[in-house]
């Protein structure tokens, strides 16, 4: 494979890497309220996502993909609110481990990353047309 | 008469680019990776001495793509440049050795169109 098809392949392997990874930034924020129905009943649980570097070994290319998707074992916010359903005995209530601060600035980084994969697919476009124009009769 | 150099020159200059691009792409693509440490091709003269010896020796091995992607290297940053996480990747320089990347290309094909718009008007005439 000619490496101009392999540099937008990687970069749309990065873009799919994100749009991952700002799902489960979405489900974080979307959960960030999330409590459980039963009394003492865990919450929402914050996801996390972990990419890795994989080489393909036919064409020597280092795409990534999200390697897995995990938990984030933190303990729970406790509030107190006696009438909430999932309230415990003593009147407490466990709040989903989500920080709104943080998932927003993890969607950040992440739009930054997708722009630049963007910015790749874009220059190899350049490229192939430039190499296309010698074709052109001028 | 002696053959025309350039040609084989630029076409090689261009495939080096384009292994280049690919590793740009890598590395921005892993920009987020944990451990993952940034990669380069050798500048483009040391490719064309080490393929101009190998070529001299065997005759039957040309500059290809095998002997372009031997010589990407990962360079070990060490210091401030590298994330918690372990990665080396700088997005700015990456970014600018792409657009770097490009430049020269399309001084590349540029040449190519010139040298073969003189060829043609030789031959018309």
């Amino acid at each position: 494979m000619d490496p101009l098809s392999l540099s937008s392949r990687i970069a749309a392997s990065g873009l799919h890497a994100q749009e991952t990874r700002l799902r489960i930034v979405s489900e974080n924020l979307a959960n960030a309220q999330s409590t459980g129905d039963t009394p003492g009943a865990d919450p929402y649980r914050r996801k996390t996502v972990s990419f890795a570097s994989y080489l393909d070994n036919a064409t020597g290319a280092s795409r990534v993909k999200v390697q897995r998707l995990g938990f984030d074992n933190s303990d729970f916010v406790v509030n107190f609110d006696p009438s909430h359903p999932a309230a415990d005995e003593k009147g407490m209530v466990k709040m989903p481990n989500v920080n709104p601060l943080i998932e927003l600035a993890d969607m950040r980084e992440t739009n930054r990353s997708y722009e630049a994969n963007l910015q790749t697919i874009k220059q190899t476009r350049e490229l192939v047309t430039l190499t296309l124009g010698l074709l052109r009769n001028n | 008469m002696q053959p025309i150099q350039l040609f084989k020159l630029a076409s090689q200059q261009a495939e080096w680019l384009t292994v280049r691009h690919t590793v740009v792409a890598g590395n921005i693509a892993n920009v987020n990776t944990p451990g993952y440490a940034a990669k380069d091709v050798e500048p483009f003269q040391a490719v064309m001495e080490s393929t101009r010896t190998k070529m001299a020796a065997t005759h039957s091995r040309h500059f290809s793509d095998a002997n372009l992607r031997d010589s990407i290297r990962s360079n070990e940053i060490n210091g401030i440049a590298v994330h918690p996480s372990g990665n080396t990747v700088n997005l700015a320089n990456e970014v600018s050795k792409g657009s770097g990347i490009k430049r020269e290309y399309e001084i590349n094909t540029s040449i190519v169109k010139t040298v073969n718009r003189m060829m043609l008007a030789t031959v018309r005439k």
